[in-house]
């Protein structure tokens, strides 16, 4: 009776293990299949209920972190803008030369989204809960125009990309996801790269692949390159903001063709997100 | 664990509980710039309190779940959290647990392990990507909470299913003790 038992025991620790192997074999590299979508469309509306009513609880905890952080940062805070104040002045010429220079092109689409997208706007109701994907859940999808690839944005700049959609939710996959490569450029010098991120740490990117022969500097813009080919054209339009330079020493540019980008988002708390429809795509 | 249809239907109400709280609640919630992990400790408590297979099995459940709802590869989260839930379960059924510290240890470690399995999992689907050193960071700071967080998720699934537990006898011939653990 008892070898019976264990022996039983054995079949189903076996099944199981079998199981998830051929799970995994089945649906890597897939994307989302029906029984995902089917759980999904399922659960959204119940995760999206929770989001709302944890929210208060949610928003206590983080006050406490953030409190934490902010003692830290104030003093960093304070010296970035006396540097911003005197940048403002710089800015200020520059753009007054770029709206001449967009009507003089026809290219003023008079935005940050650039034209023919339609931003629809979502909550972001789940987030992978290992340090090794960088996904989140949001509440739109198919049925509000989301397709699969679309481009993610929040106040602050590009957060990532659409990686799976169901009928009332989507997936999206961060820029700090193991999965993500964004093609960018640094402005102005207009050194185009690869942002890659650097998993473990969603405020530490990097820009990989770069001209060792153009020097970049702490500070210095970059934005999503937006490139189109015939035939071939990158997911993300172009000019939308990623981060700044964050460490650029000369030897890892040379030898290893990279430096560390801080992005804009704070892809740790992420509320108010909007993906970008529509547009042209490759 | 005595299995009744009352009992199942209460595993799958804390299986289902514990997954949303998790992706709604404590994924989004940072302390120390980390989230902590509930998952694991709620696969060790469910192998401590009912062993092996209810472990193995609300693991590879609970795995399955979290993988389908993040539309992530199916099988990688069942695969590390049976391993979890199995561990759990073939501790209690080797080893006697007289301290209260027992429960909360084993949720660090094994969350330790879930963490690192999710890596090893990672790593093997091919991240083409550099690994930060905050890794270890987070790693050790979601091991630590589950140490917090484990107990009060133990005491109150041992109150949930408490009907279903078997109760071991209190006083045992010391010829028949079996080996114990951080307890005499």
């Amino acid at each position: 009776m008892y070898r019976k038992q264990v022996r039983r025991r054995r079949a189903v620790l076996a099944l199981l293990v079998v199981g998830s192997f051929a799970l995994l074999t089945i649906t890597y590299g897939q994307g989302s299949n029906g029984v995902q979508r089917g759980v999904s469309t399922i659960f959204s509306p119940v995760q999206s209920v929770a989001d709302r009513a944890l929210k208060p609880a949610r928003d206590l905890i983080n006050w406490f972190d953030k409190t934490f952080d902010a003692r830290g940062k104030e003093s960093r805070l304070q010296s970035e803008l006396e540097v911003a104040r005197k940048q403002a002045v710089g800015v200020k010429a520059a753009l007054a030369e770029n709206a001449q220079l967009r009507k003089l092109v026809q290219l003023d689409r008079g935005g940050a989204i650039p034209g023919g997208y339609q931003p629809v706007t979502g909550r972001v109701i789940a987030r992978s809960p290992t340090i090794w994907f960088a996904d989140v859940t949001v509440d739109v999808g198919s049925g509000d125009g989301v397709k699969l690839n679309d481009p993610v944005i929040n106040g602050d700049g590009l957060i990532g990309t659409v990686s799976a959609v169901t009928p009332g939710s989507s997936q999206v996959a961060l820029i700090a996801d193991n999965s993500s490569a964004v093609s960018a450029k640094v402005v102005p010098v207009g050194v185009q790269g690869v942002v890659k991120p650097n998993v473990g740490d969603p405020g530490d990117l990097i820009l990989d692949f770069i001209d060792s022969a153009k020097h970049v500097h702490r500070g210095q813009v970059v934005v999503t390159a937006g490139w189109r080919g015939q035939g071939i054209d990158s997911r993300f339009p172009p000019n939308i903001p990623i981060g700044e330079i964050s460490r650029a020493s000369l030897e890892e540019q040379e030898a290893q063709q990279q430096v560390h980008v801080r992005p804009y988002a704070d892809l740790r708390e992420l509320d108010l997100i909007q993906v970008l429809t529509g547009g042209w795509r490759g | 664990m005595i299995l009744t249809r009352k009992i199942v239907v209460r595993l799958v109400a804390i299986g289902l509980l514990a997954v949303i709280l998790q992706l709604s609640f404590f994924s989004q919630v940072a302390v120390f710039h980390t989230s902590p992990d509930i998952l694991p400790a709620v696969v060790v408590s469910l192998g401590l309190l009912g062993g092996t297979m209810t472990g193995a099995v609300s693991g590879f459940a609970l795995g399955f779940l979290l993988d389908c709802l993040l539309v992530q590869p199916l099988g990688g989260g069942s695969l590390v959290l049976l391993a979890v839930g199995y561990l759990a379960g073939m501790f209690r059924e080797r080893f006697e647990i007289h301290s209260p510290l027992v429960p909360p240890l084993l949720c660090m470690v094994l969350t330790l392990f879930a963490e690192l399995g999710f890596g090893a999992l990672a790593l093997m689907l091919g991240v083409d990507s550099a690994v930060s050193t905050l890794v270890i960071r987070d790693l050790l700071i979601k091991s630590i909470f589950a140490f917090f967080l484990g107990w009060p998720i133990y005491l109150g699934l041992r109150r949930l299913l408490r009907p279903a537990l078997v109760e071991e006898p209190i006083v045992r011939p010391r010829s028949g003790r079996r080996p114990s653990v951080l307890g005499a």
